[in-house]
């Protein structure tokens, strides 16, 4: 048998680094610590869409066009999720997400 | 490219994104942790190389590693003193999220692995010429409400940044 890469190997590099980035965004104290792992979670998902893309549709671009939105929404998600840490940071004083718990600040 | 050094590049590669990965969400500095995240979304512009996606590199190191790690630094560097680590990185539910994460992980490796993928070796990939076509005819729609998207998610970063409406 050829060594080769097939798009298992994607999928399994790509679920691993999916359920790093879980750990951390369910283990982490920090909020910016915390979407650092929703990051790695997205880039998870980028490399199964182009490995998907590549290995079974490489005709149609749906799989590029996904990625290349996925970014943008990752983009506008962190910078609006680190506006709402600096602002949380102001009120509480922390960034800690289980010192914030209160609703009325 | 021969199939060897690609299956040598691929192993270099995702060796390094998953060791990075590993890397940032375990370091107790969290500045560090920031730092750590260039080798991984470098890897993962590596990853969109290997799998033809040149356009998706580029634009894969601009945004992450130009834009997002530079924004959560920042914010990083801001919110806390960088100088000292702090007591705990971890909250108590960090046992039960290795758990989790190793479920997951294990669930989804055993489907992928025991699925017969219709899918045989690469096939040849479309250029970037191809993709910046079907962006701005097939699917100019989503590429519009993207740039909207963007420029509410600027207007909304702006307004809950600011530190006082009085001023």
């Amino acid at each position: 048998m050829m060594p080769s890469v097939h798009l298992e190997h994607y999928l399994i590099v790509a679920a691993l680094l999916f359920a790093i980035g879980a750990y951390g965004a369910l283990a982490r104290r920090n909020a910016v610590a915390v979407l650092m792992g929703v990051e790695l979670m997205l880039n998870a998902a980028n490399i199964n869409f182009v490995a998907f893309w590549r290995y079974i549709e490489p005709a149609r671009l749906e799989g590029q066009i996904f990625v290349l939105i996925i970014i943008t929404v990752a983009a506008a998600e962190a910078a609006v999720g680190l506006a709402l840490v600096l602002n949380i940071y102001r009120t509480f004083g922390t960034a800690e997400i289980d010192r914030v718990n209160t609703l009325k600040g | 490219m021969t199939p060897h050094v690609e299956l040598a590049l691929f192993i270099v590669i995702s060796a390094t994104v998953l060791v990075s990965a590993v890397a940032v969400v375990a370091a107790r500095n969290l500045v560090r942790a920031a730092f750590w995240l260039l080798p991984c979304f470098l890897g993962v512009a590596g990853v969109f190389v290997l799998l033809g996606a040149h356009f998706l590199a580029a634009i894969q190191v601009l945004i992450y590693v130009g834009a997002i790690m530079l924004l959560l630094l920042f914010v990083l560097m801001l919110t806390r003193d960088v100088s000292g680590a702090t007591a705990a990185p971890n909250n108590r539910q960090a046992g039960w999220a290795i758990i989790a994460a190793g479920v997951l992980a294990a669930v989804t490796i055993g489907v992928v692995s025991r699925y017969q993928w219709q899918a045989g070796a690469a096939k040849p990939s479309a250029s970037t010429a191809e993709v910046g076509e079907a962006l701005l005819r097939t699917y100019l729609l989503p590429f519009e409400i993207a740039s909207v998207l963007l420029l509410a998610a600027m207007v909304g970063a702006i307004v809950i940044a600011r530190s006082d409406p009085n001023e």
